[in-house]
């Protein structure tokens, strides 16, 4: 074992990345800290991380969470639900289709492969804006506006990014297990299905959790396509708890972004090295 | 190979799965409701949350006890305005929607909500049951073009509150509120008070409390925003400039250098709690006359009940003062019926029930608004909070009550309007020649939607 | 691609017309780009969304870098760093303006707590022309957690050899990190800034909700994608909102490529 030397560089270094970081969570942690407190205590200009007294942290915090909750306007049960099923569809339909055109665009050989894998990057660069207004005019055709299919069938049709990732991964599986799965008399659904998907369960994942997380934090889409107050999802309806003028307690508002956020993080935690993973992996291209 | 740290991720992972799959699954739904079987379901947008959101869900309630063939589903909307909007142009509208007065005219000209004389009739609702400057809100056109697209739910004129109180205090008789913007601004001297250090810690007057009709300040010196005849822009003419010159007054009042002034009105407003809470300014003493709606009364008895307020009507230049006809914004929310609404009829028996005037009434009392109808009960003026109610009723039937311009441009004029009026509060620009740059945008704004009109339609 | 390509094409059509929400789009030719030359609030709003990339870019992305060459070395506490830079770039957008709403707030805000405690006075951030796309581009740099990581990633990859040769010839860290760091991860980082512009010219929701109070909108936080949306969902303008998408995209498609050939001297691609 080497012997601990202290090296002043080093330990610079460290307190000022501990810094840094405190920094980086500090407005989540203020942000649980408002959502404990009572309505008087939250807008106060004194810096205090608990209510006083901080034995009333616990019971402040279940009525305010209570009351975010069971609010009779903005029903957040029911946009998490809403959230859910949209976020289990689209991840779904994403995942597979996304591998599907992968595979198509890495271990099949096609005339016009080449220009196809171009247009799909290009369409990387594409911003929103330019395909939310035909959109809206197409699913109004579709009769899909004011539904959650706006939200996730899209999602069915694959996504640049992801087809991009993916086409690396499976570029990287040696070739000779498709030529001896062809022996075995495999098509090519036989070989997604039992070589390259069991191989890419990693990459798969990486395109599950991030599509997720785009999922739960979609504003625009909603905003233009969802108008029934019953089927908005989470992030819409936080805007719409926000923009009760005036008549939203801070406290209140706090816990709310509190509810919003928390799966994700949860799921960070319990995912953490995937994520870090993946977006080294993904980042690393040009 | 896994470790134990990896199976316990997994199974954490999983429950997580199976909780998200459970909720949906088993999770609340939405659109659940006990209608009788063979009613017309109609489903009804509305803005109202809160105490004022009860009293309409009281109406809605009463109604659908009243008979079986209707049955109103009532939803809560933020931001309708838009909301209705896009939900109207992309297929799903509602049956019924609660907008906003100034709404009407752009959803009118695109064809966003129905004409409604025939259906009204049908239902025995006429327009001359309403006042003067109520019957401005419900339609667009004049004379035999005027067409009728939406029936008024709550009303409210705009006067001035003033604390009593503070008028004794600074040695102002009570009993005789500024009429003039001269007086006003002269009892606003009197009414500004600041501490050992001269910062303001009460205001007469102020124009940004508040803050919700940018836009009006002109019509108090006689000059409209709009001329609907000739669909010209009019926010050149004098009398506005007079007028945002008094508002850039006020803000320099707050003393010393133009940035200086405005970095101390910016520091005192940041101290009013938020509107609808016991710390409004005007509840709480820091400002001592404002401009507002009848249902301020409300908020008084709630947060401020030993709050002495006088109501007079706002006052205008001097040279248009008239003391039987008041200048005064008629502020409304409106039902409308939207294109493509299911159930249009239905919905308007709705309406006629909201018209009812005991209904209408009640509604008009928890919201602690005027009533928009020509007769109006005794009990109706016993039973109201808003000891002011006789004015704001006479403002409603003033020649010079004014409403929002009818054009479609209005929105953006609007947008432009408020963004302007906030660069002049806070001194970055000039009344005259902010007011001269919004003149030419809005004309560019009408300009626009006369042309797509003439390209659309033909003509004029 | 059916989602792609059949609305772009749409897109363009509608940006040729009169086109409301409500009625049938008419042929107007390049009216609506015409009229956009005049449109001062179109002019504010790329004026405003430029100013902000050109400040948020350059600044993400020294930031990044820095943190990320900071975070690669073995230090204790890395890894825990490196998870708390990350968690802000899960929370979602309009969570993360609600909470800078509040922590911007200028009585009760954080930000301003903080300063009046080191005896400043702060400024409204949200109101105030000047502080608007600061408090912006202080929001958005909480959320760089992906690119640090990604740069983190990278800097592993570069040969120690490469370093150790370095310090042989005495040259010091900052020599170290312009000579051989960034070269060998510049493709990396051009990638990145490359992603990192498109979306920043995009940038919708945080200030929607930050900039639009009940007095109206902040003129300085008004940017392109909010002047797009208000003109296509809220003024019935769905043609002119197209104009100004497929100017967005043509921006969009020539600043990429523009920096792709800037870049062609400076980006270093190892033989594969």
């Amino acid at each position: 074992m080497k012997k601990w030397e202290f090296k002043p560089g080093v330990a610079v270094l460290s307190v000022a990345m501990l810094a840094i970081a405190l920094a980086f969570v500090m407005p989540l942690l203020w942000m649980i800290s408002t959502s404990v407190k009572p309505e008087k205590q939250a807008a106060s200009q004194a810096i205090r991380l608990l209510p006083d007294p901080a034995s009333s942290t616990l019971p402040q915090a279940a009525e305010n969470y209570t009351a975010v909750w069971h609010d009779s306007t903005v029903q957040f049960p029911l946009y998490l639900r809403n959230t859910l099923i949209v976020a289990m569809l689209s991840v779904a339909g994403m995942t597979l289709s996304s591998a599907v055109v992968a595979y198509g665009l890495s271990r099949i050989r096609w005339k016009g492969r080449g220009a196809m894998f171009a247009i799909t990057l290009a369409t990387m660069m594409i911003p929103f804006p330019v395909l939310m207004v035909p959109l809206f005019a197409i699913f109004k055709q579709l009769g899909w506006n004011g539904t959650l299919a706006p939200l996730w069938v899209p999602a069915w049709f694959g996504g640049a990014f992801n087809i991009f990732m993916l086409r690396q991964f499976f570029m990287g599986i040696p070739k000779e297990l498709d030529e001896a799965a062809r022996i075995d008399g495999m098509g090519h659904w036989g070989i997604f299905w039992r070589i390259i998907v069991p191989l890419s369960k990693p990459a798969l994942a990486v395109v599950a959790l991030f599509h997720f997380v785009y999922v739960w934090n979609d504003f625009i889409g909603p905003l233009i396509y969802l108008h029934h107050r019953d089927t908005y999802t989470l992030a819409l309806g936080l805007q719409l708890y926000q923009s009760q003028a005036g008549q939203t307690p801070w406290n209140l508002l706090m816990a709310a972004s509190t509810l919003v956020v928390l799966p994700l993080v949860l799921l960070f935690i319990v995912t953490q090295g995937s994520f870090v993973r993946g977006i080294s992996a993904e980042g690393l291209k040009g | 190979m896994a470790n134990a740290a990896d199976i316990s991720r997994r199974v954490v992972l999983g429950a997580m799965g199976a909780a998200a799959a459970g909720f949906v699954a088993f999770g609340p739904r939405g659109g659940g409701d006990d209608a009788p079987k063979g009613a017309v379901v109609i489903d009804y947008w509305e803005k109202w949350t809160g105490h004022e959101g009860k009293a309409m869900q009281q109406v809605v309630d009463e109604f659908n006890g009243s008979q079986r063939d209707v049955f109103v589903r009532y939803f809560v909307t933020g931001n309708i305005g838009q909301k209705a909007l896009i939900a109207i142009a992309g297929g799903t509208p509602p049956d019924l929607v609660g907008l906003w007065n100034f709404n009407v005219p752009a959803y009118a000209e695109s064809g966003a909500i129905l004409r409604l004389d025939e259906l009204a009739a049908r239902e025995g609702l006429r327009l001359d049951q309403y006042r003067r400057g109520i019957q401005e809100v419900m339609t667009t056109g004049r004379g035999a073009d005027r067409k009728w697209y939406g029936v008024v739910n709550t009303a409210g004129t705009l006067a001035m509150y003033y604390n009593k109180k503070l008028f004794a205090e600074a040695g102002l008789d009570p009993a005789r509120p500024p009429r003039t913007i001269e007086e006003l601004e002269s009892a606003h001297a009197a009414l500004t008070k600041r501490n050992e250090s001269g910062s303001v810690v009460q205001s007469g007057f102020l124009h940004g409390e508040p803050g919700w009709w940018s836009w009006i300040w002109g019509y108090h010196f006689g000059a409209s925003i709009f001329d609907e005849v000739t669909e010209r822009a009019t926010i050149d003419l004098p009398q506005h400039a007079a007028a945002y010159r008094w508002l850039q007054r006020t803000v320099r009042g707050f003393g010393g250098t133009d940035t200086e002034a405005a970095k101390a009105l910016e520091l005192f407003r940041q101290g009013f709690g938020n509107y609808n809470t016991p710390q409004n300014a005007f509840l709480a003493g820091k400002v001592a006359m404002e401009i507002q709606g009848p249902w301020l009364a409300n908020m008084v008895e709630e947060f401020a009940p030993g709050l002495n307020y006088g109501v007079a009507p706002m006052p205008c230049a001097a040279d248009i003062y008239d003391v039987a006809n008041p200048v005064a914004l008629v502020d409304t929310d409106v039902l409308c019926i939207p294109r493509g609404a299911k159930h249009p009829e239905a919905a308007m028996k709705f309406i006629a029930f909201t018209q009812r005037q005991d209904i209408t009434e009640r509604l008009a009392l928890a919201h602690c608004k005027i009533c928009p109808l020509v007769k109006v009960s005794d009990g109706f003026f016993k039973a109201h909070k808003n000891r002011g109610l006789a004015v704001h009723n006479a403002l409603a039937d003033s020649a010079r009550a004014f409403v929002v311009p009818k054009t479609r441009a209005w929105p953006e004029i609007k947008d432009d309007f408020d963004a302007t009026v906030q660069r002049m509060w806070r001194l970055e620009v000039e009344a005259d020649t902010a007011l001269k740059g919004v003149q030419s945008r809005a004309q560019g704004y009408i300009d626009r939607v006369v042309e797509q009109r003439t390209r659309r339609y033909g003509g004029t | 691609m059916v989602f792609v390509l059949l609305p772009m094409g749409l897109s363009l059509y509608f940006s040729l017309t009169d086109y409301s929400l409500l009625e049938s789009p008419v042929w107007v030719g390049a009216g609506n780009y015409r009229r956009l030359m005049d449109d001062p609030r179109f002019w504010l709003s790329v004026r405003n969304t430029l100013l902000f990339a050109f400040v948020f870019i350059p600044a993400a992305t020294a930031l990044s870098l820095v943190l990320a060459v900071a975070l690669s070395g073995r230090l204790r506490v890395g890894k825990l760093v490196q998870a708390c830079i990350f968690i802000p770039t899960l929370v979602p957008m309009v969570a993360t303006a609600v909470v800078f709403s509040w922590l911007f707030n200028g009585e009760y805000g954080l930000v301003n707590a903080g300063l009046r405690a080191i005896g400043l006075e702060g400024p409204s951030w949200l109101t105030s022309r000047a502080w608007a796309v600061p408090a912006l581009v202080l929001l958005s740099l909480w959320s760089i957690g992906q690119q640090v990581v990604v740069y983190i990633a990278a800097v592993h990859e570069v040969p120690a050899e490469l370093h150790e040769a370095a310090r042989l010839d005495g040259m010091s860290v900052v020599g170290r990190f312009f000579r051989v760091t960034l070269p060998m991860i510049s493709p990396v980082v051009l990638f990145n800034v490359i992603v990192l512009t498109i979306n920043t010219l995009q940038v919708f929701a945080q200030p929607y909700i930050l900039f639009r109070t009940k007095d109206g909108q902040n003129d300085a936080g008004l940017f392109y994608t909010m002047h797009l949306y208000d003109n296509a969902f809220v003024y019935q303008q769905m043609g002119y909102a197209s104009a100004m998408a497929w100017i967005q995209l043509v921006v969009v498609l020539i600043l990429t490529a523009a920096m792709w050939w800037a870049s062609r001297r400076f980006v270093h691609y190892r033989a594969a």
